[in-house]
C-alpha cells in the first residue's frame, strides 16, 4: 500500500464551536510526506484547538480528517497515537522525578514474566534508550539519571527521541522552543530536521516566526479561527508572515 | 541545512558523597538513623540492650505496616487520612471471626478485603468529585468511624485466648527472645520486612510502580503517554486500605483488644514516617525502605528520650522531640536532595 502521493494529514473544512464561540471556522490543513509544516498564528488564533482535534482531545463540530489518504475518526489521544501521531508538549512531556529510561518507556514499558507478575526489563530498556537517542544525535551520560537534571532543550530532545523511537509517522511539536536558550533552540531545530530526514512529517506550532522560518517547508497561517492561507517557504519572508498573522496584510 | 554542531554540556560535579545521597533516596535518612543510633548508644543508659532494641522494633512495626500503603499513596500524589479508621474496622472484623470460635481464614480475608474496598471507595470519590484526597479522606475518616460506632454499638472487643493465628501474626518471637530477658521480639516484624520487600519490588521493578511514580510526578504527562491515571490511583488506594487492614490484624493479634478509637492518629504517624524517610509530600518520589527507616528513626528517638530520663525533659514530652525530628530530618533530606 503505497501512500507516497497522498498527504500524511488532510483536515478538511474543520469547524469547532464551544457553545456560542466559534474557535475554528472552516479551516483546511494539509501536511505532506517528509515535510515540516508550520502552523502559525497569534495566541488565541485557533492553532491549539486545531491540533487538539488532530490529537483526539476535541472532536470537530464539522469536518473530516484524512490520514494517509483514508478518512479516520480520532476520538481520543489513544486513537491518535495508534495512527502514529505523537505530540511533544511543553510541560506535559516528561516526569521530572523519573529517570530518562522510565520516561522513555512510560506507558510502553518492556516487561517479562507470567500472568499478573510482570517485571520490568530494565537493562534492555536502559540500553535501547541510550541507543535510540544516540541514533538521532542525543548523547546521554546515563539513562538512569533523573530528567530534572537536564536542561529544557535536552528534555525536548528526549521527548522527540521517544516519539521517533516508537515509530511516529507524524510528530507534532507544540511551542517547542518557547522557553529555550539560543543554543538549545538550535538543537531542537536540528532534531526537527533530523526527524524529517528519517521520513517523518512534522507539524511545528509556534508564534515565533524566526525559529520556524529556519526549518519549515510550508506555512499555514490562522487568524481568528479562519485560514488565512497556505504558503511555501519560497513565497514569504519573515515579515510577510508576521503581517499575515496580525492582519496587516490579507492573504 | 546544517544549524551547527551540538555541544555536550559539562556538568559541575559536587562532592561525591552528597551526590550519592542525592541519587539514592534512602542514603540520607539512613545516615541520620545511624547517627541517632550511635548517639543513643553512647549517651542513653540501657540503650544497647536486646530488650530496648526489641522494644524499638516492636513499637515501630504497626506504624511501619500502615506506612507502606501511605507511602505508596504519597508517591502517587494522594493522601488517605482514613487508614487509621480502617485499622479499627479490620480489628473488629478480625476479632468477630476469631474470638469464641470462627474461621481464621474468613477473618483474615474480611479484615483485608473490606478495608481495601473502603480504600478504593475513597479513590472513587476522589475521581468523581475531583476534590483533593486530603479533604475526601478527612471526611471518610469520620464517616467510617461513625459507622463503626453504630455497628459495634460502641462495644470494646477483647479476648484472653491465645489462638495459633494470633501467634502466627504477632506472637512472641521466642527464638530471639531467649537471648535476653524481657526482650520483646515479635513475629510481626517478619511480616513487616516481607511486605517492605514485596512493595519496594512492586514500586521499582514493575510497570505499575513506574506508573505510580509518573501519576504522582506529572499526571498530565502520564496521561499523555497512555497511563490510566484513574485506575492507578484507585488501585493504590485499595492497596493502602489492604495494608491498613493487615495492620489491624497484627494489632489485634498482639493486644487482643480493639475499640472504636483504635488506630486514631496512625495516619499522621505514617505520613511523618514517610516524609522523614525521604518521600516527597508533593508526590512522585519516595521509597518503602526509606519509610521503614523513618519509622525506626522516630521509634529510636522516642525510646532514647524515655530512657534518657532527663530532668528537664520529662518522658511525657518525648512527643516534642519526635516533632523536632520530623522537621529536622525533612530539612536535612531536602538539603541533601538539592546538592546533587
Amino acid at each position: 500500500m503505497d501512500n507516497s502521493d497522498s498527504p500524511v494529514v488532510y483536515m478538511e473544512n474543520i469547524v469547532k464551536r464551544f457553545g456560542t464561540v466559534t474557535a475554528l471556522d472552516g479551516v483546511d490543513f494539509t501536511v505532506h510526506q517528509r515535510e515540516v509544516a508550520a502552523l502559525v498564528g497569534d495566541n488565541g488564533a485557533g492553532k491549539s484547538t486545531l491540533i487538539k482535534i488532530l490529537t483526539g482531545v476535541h472532536t470537530p463540530t464539522r469536518g473530516q480528517i484524512y490520514f494517509e489518504g483514508k478518512p479516520v475518526q480520532i476520538r481520543s489521544p489513544q486513537d491518535a497515537r495508534a495512527l502514529g501521531i505523537e505530540t511533544v508538549y511543553q510541560d506535559l512531556a516528561l516526569v521530572d522525578l523519573m529517570s530518562i529510561t522510565r520516561n522513555f518507556f512510560l506507558g510502553r514499558e518492556l516487561v517479562g514474566g507470567l500472568g499478573p507478575i510482570r517485571f520490568l526489563k530494565l537493562q534492555r530498556m536502559n540500553q535501547q534508550t541510550r541507543t535510540s537517542l544516540s541514533d538521532i544525535g542525543i548523547e546521554v551520560r546515563s539513562p538512569t539519571e533523573k530528567v530534572e537534571r537536564l536542561s529544557g532543550g535536552e528534555r525536548q530532545s528526549i521527548a522527540i527521541g521517544r516519539a521517533l523511537h516508537f515509530g511516529a509517522r507524524l510528530l507534532i511539536l507544540d511551542e517547542p522552543t518557547s522557553a529555550l536558550s539560543v543554543g538549545e533552540t538550535r538543537k531542537v531545530l536540528n532534531y526537527t530536521l533530523n526527524a524529517k530526514e528519517r521520513g517523518l512529517s512534522v507539524i511545528f506550532i509556534t508564534h515565533n516566526i524566526h525559529h520556524v522560518y529556519m526549518v519549515a517547508d510550508r506555512y499555514t497561517i490562522i487568524r481568528h479561527g479562519k485560514l488565512v492561507g497556505n504558503y511555501l517557504k519560497s513565497e514569504l519572508t519573515e515579515t510577510d508572515i508576521a503581517d499575515l498573522i496580525t492582519g496587516v496584510r490579507e492573504a | 541545512m546544517e544549524l551547527g554542531a551540538s555541544v555536550r554540556r559539562a556538568t559541575p560535579w559536587s562532592h561525591p558523597l552528597r551526590r550519592a545521597m542525592a541519587d539514592s533516596p534512602i542514603l540520607g535518612p539512613l545516615l541520620t538513623l545511624a547517627v541517632v543510633f550511635v548517639l543513643c548508644a553512647a549517651f542513653v543508659p540501657n540503650f544497647l540492650t536486646l530488650r530496648s532494641i526489641s522494644g524499638i522494633i516492636s513499637a515501630a512495626t504497626l506504624t511501619g505496616t500502615i506506612a507502606i500503603g501511605v507511602t505508596l499513596l504519597m508517591i502517587a500524589g494522594e493522601f488517605d487520612l482514613s487508614v487509621g479508621a480502617l485499622v479499627a474496622v479490620a480489628g473488629y472484623l478480625y476479632a468477630f471471626n476469631t474470638v469464641d470460635g470462627g474461621s481464621a481464614g474468613i477473618a483474615l480475608i474480611l479484615a483485608i478485603t473490606i478495608p481495601a474496598a473502603l480504600g478504593a471507595l475513597n479513590g472513587l470519590i476522589l475521581i468523581v468529585s475531583r476534590i483533593p484526597s486530603f479533604i475526601v479522606t478527612l471526611g471518610t475518616r469520620s464517616i467510617y468511624r461513625g459507622l463503626l460506632w453504630v455497628l459495634s454499638t460502641g462495644a470494646l472487643v477483647q479476648t484472653l485466648e491465645d489462638l495459633p493465628i494470633y501467634r502466627l501474626f504477632n506472637g512472641r518471637l521466642d527464638v530471639l527472645n531467649q537471648f535476653a530477658e524481657g526482650a520483646n521480639f515479635r513475629t510481626a516484624v517478619l511480616w513487616l520486612v516481607g511486605l517492605v520487600i514485596v512493595f519496594q519490588w512492586i514500586l521499582v521493578r514493575t510497570d505499575f510502580g513506574s506508573h505510580v511514580f509518573a501519576v504522582g510526578g506529572n499526571p498530565g504527562a502520564a496521561k499523555a503517554q497512555g497511563v490510566n491515571v484513574k485506575v492507578v490511583k484507585v488501585v493504590t488506594f485499595a492497596l493502602a486500605g489492604a495494608l491498613a487492614g493487615f495492620t489491624g490484624v497484627l494489632l489485634f493479634s498482639q493486644f487482643k483488644s480493639v475499640r472504636v478509637t483504635t488506630g486514631a492518629g496512625m495516619e499522621l504517624s505514617a505520613i511523618a514516617a514517610a516524609v522523614v524517610g525521604g518521600a516527597l509530600l508533593s508526590g512522585g518520589s519516595g521509597s518503602i525502605w526509606g519509610t521503614l527507616i523513618g519509622v525506626l528513626l522516630i521509634s529510636t528517638l522516642r525510646t532514647g528520650v524515655v530512657l534518657l530520663d532527663l530532668p528537664f525533659i520529662p518522658a511525657d514530652n518525648f512527643e516534642a522531640v519526635v516533632g523536632a525530628t520530623i522537621v529536622g530530618a525533612t530539612i536535612l533530606n531536602k538539603w541533601l536532595r538539592s546538592r546533587g
